[in-house]
């Protein structure tokens, strides 16, 4: 059976109350109703905060950290139909708990490869973000990413930046994380004004383009190479590849 | 003629970019609320230049005028170049610019010899002094040791910075008495030696240092090379050895003419392969090369070692520990923690092995896999080589040989 949800965490905690409590057979689950017509019966699970609560407590006993972790994680990976493998990750995991090592099995493989893609791609994001100044002194950057990772950008900034008061905002997901002396949350942001940034600014930027330029021998030129580090994907607000 | 501060980076970048340590790795985290700036333990990338190289920290020198004569260095007194210095307040206003806006990761501080050792040493270390202590500054910062500095420097050097390092550049006294006559094995070693001593009293854990060997400016072979970078490594001096292919920028009567050398980036390719066997994979340097001879080109040097090897293979996937399973050609430390975890869960086939994603690509010649091996090619030097140039694993992709870059440390 097809079962559709809304594709939030609290839908899916729903939806695995309802595979264990209704007895359904999944064979896809979906985030939209397809448009083609489908011959098949399909079920659609409705947010319930108890059940969600219900079955987070039951993670949370029977899961190691670590495990928790995983599972989080893929939620964060929210480009990708993940739901299939992850709901057979955590059956497995409510059964015993040992066999998630279990790399032989497909959908324990495919988790465990995408926690590594985006744990790939918080390490790539914590060098390749780029902040600029505002005219008030906070430091904001944008980021346009495949998955969320707006909550570990945050916290490793935050570590990072001492007192400075900082914006990391998701265009494509409309998130932010805001930092200064009242807050450090994230939080949805339905519009925004381009803010100004300070005088300085383009100075900083024509000395890191030419330190960027000046940094590379011309004897070992090898534009492939960077690219396989840098790919263009990442590139939109990487000031120095702006020519 | 007073130059503007962009043109100072100019200038100052280009004349640092031929040391080619990067890593800003290997530091535990030391963040302190409420300061600015702390170390990732496993190094951060920032930025890669057009040459494939990357930017993790701001690799300048504080000057680019110097008193010595190397002959293989653009600095030297005698060429004729533009030269120009940092005041340390302007290079400790520039990191903490760029530290702030994400653009690197620290600072790497190196300078040409002003006037003389304790006062070039003196001006590295005033900088630091002003991100240390006027800015509170906890980021990464490695500096170079001024060869011949006096110990209350070095010590101050090694309180201030996360990593110390002193470039051996040529890998022999003769080579360097010919080359860098102001330089001896002696003075490159001895500020390496004293900070290790200095920062063991204070804790049992020495400070991280490197160094950098010049590739193909003079006649050692690779033997000698691994030779000296795996005595390095086993005295626990340093934590990295560099390697870095000669680019012709000056033409003198020992060195290669500029205009038919090529930097030897092959060569140095095949280095940091073999380098990592040394400090990943339990290999000596002396099962990697005999005497005076130099890596193969067509082969990487853990696959040249198994060819010449072939009594330890093939290997039982299913059984072998896993100091034997990293000696594999094709398998990596990555590749042999998947066998080792699938493996405990059923026996391993190769098709097993392609579902973990492991290539088999060169591993299939050398491997048993519960009933599986590889049947079309018997267990014969010549025969395992050839198939090996047939298929075309061994064709290096250019685009790869900077690979070694990656600062990660294990």
């Amino acid at each position: 059976m097809m079962l559709l949800y809304d594709g939030s965490f609290e839908g899916f905690l729903t939806l695995i109350y309802d595979v264990y409590y209704e007895s359904l057979h999944v064979s896809s689950i979906v985030k939209k109703m397809p448009e083609t017509l489908v011959f098949e019966r399909f079920y659609e699970v409705f947010n319930d905060e108890k059940k969600a609560q219900k079955v987070l407590e039951a993670i949370h006993k029977h899961f190691t950290k670590e495990q928790q972790r995983t599972i989080f994680h893929t939620l964060l990976c929210d480009t990708r139909a993940y739901e299939t493998a992850l709901l057979e990750y955590i059956r497995i995991g409510f059964k015993n708990r040992n066999v998630l090592q279990n790399i032989n099995n497909p959908n324990l493989f495919y988790i465990h490869n995408l926690e590594k893609e985006l744990l790939c791609l918080v390490h790539k994001m914590y060098g390749f973000t780029r902040f600029e100044e505002l005219d008030d002194g906070t430091l904001y950057a944008k980021i346009e990413t495949k998955f969320n990772i707006v909550p570990f950008l945050g916290d490793h900034f935050c570590k990072r930046l001492g007192n400075i008061p900082f914006i990391i905002h998701d265009v494509k997901r409309s998130l932010a994380f805001v930092k200064n002396d009242e807050m450090r949350e994230i939080r949805s942001i339905a519009a925004f004004d381009a803010p100004t940034v300070s005088s300085e600014e383009e100075k900083f930027k024509t000395l890191w383009k030419s330190f960027f330029k000046a940094a590379a021998v011309q004897e070992r030129l090898n534009p492939k190479l960077q690219q396989s580090w840098v790919p263009l994907i990442y590139r939109t607000y990487m000031y120095e590849f702006d020519m | 003629m007073k130059l503007t501060i962009e043109e100072k980076l100019s200038i100052l970048a280009g004349s640092a970019k031929y040391d080619v340590s990067c890593s800003s790795s290997g530091s535990e985290n030391n963040y302190k609320t409420g300061e600015l700036g702390c170390t990732h333990n496993s190094g951060i990338c920032h930025s890669f230049t057009s040459d494939g190289r990357c930017i993790s920290l701001l690799k300048v020198l504080l000057s680019n005028v110097c008193i010595y004569d190397c002959a293989y260095c653009i600095n030297r007194v005698s060429n004729d170049i533009p030269r120009t210095a940092f005041t340390p307040k302007e290079l400790a206003d520039l990191t903490i610019n760029f530290y702030k806006r994400n653009y690197i990761e620290g600072l790497f501080l190196s300078s040409g010899i002003i006037k003389n050792e304790d006062h070039t040493m003196n001006l590295l270390l005033q900088t630091l002094r002003i991100l240390r202590h006027e800015y509170r500054f906890n980021g990464y910062i490695h500096v170079k040791l001024i060869p011949g500095a006096s110990k209350e420097l070095i010590e101050e050097a090694t309180l201030l910075a996360h990593r110390v390092s002193s470039n051996i550049e040529l890998p022999s006294s003769k080579s360097l008495a010919l080359l860098a006559p102001d330089k001896t094995k002696e003075t490159l070693l001895s500020p390496l030696k004293h900070a290790r001593n200095i920062t063991l009293e204070r804790s049992n854990k020495p400070i991280s240092m490197s160094t950098q060997m010049i590739i193909g400016a003079t006649g050692e072979s690779d033997f000698e090379i691994l030779k000296l970078s795996s005595s390095l490594y086993q005295k626990a001096l340093l934590k990295r050895v560099y390697y870095s292919a000669y680019i012709a920028v000056n033409t003198h009567k020992y060195l290669p003419v500029p205009e038919f050398s090529k930097p030897p980036l092959l060569r140095e390719h095949r280095l940091y392969q073999a380098d990592w066997l040394l400090r990943f994979y339990g290999f000596s340097y002396d099962e990697i090369l005999r005497e005076n001879q130099n890596l193969d080109i067509q082969f990487d040097p853990k696959t040249f070692w198994a060819l010449s090897n072939l009594h330890h293979f093939p290997i039982d996937v299913n059984r072998a520990p896993k100091e034997v399973l990293v000696r594999i050609p094709g398998i990596g430390i990555r590749g042999a923690l998947k066998i080792l975890q699938a493996r405990r869960f059923k026996q391993l086939s190769f098709e097993d092995l392609t579902q973990l994603k492991i290539s088999l690509k060169k591993a299939r010649y050398f491997i048993v896999a519960g009933k599986d091996f590889y049947r079309s090619t018997s267990l014969y030097e010549e025969k395992i080589k050839l198939a090996l140039i047939h298929q075309g694993t061994n064709i290096i992709q250019p685009t790869l040989f900077d690979a070694s870059i990656y600062t990660g440390e294990l």
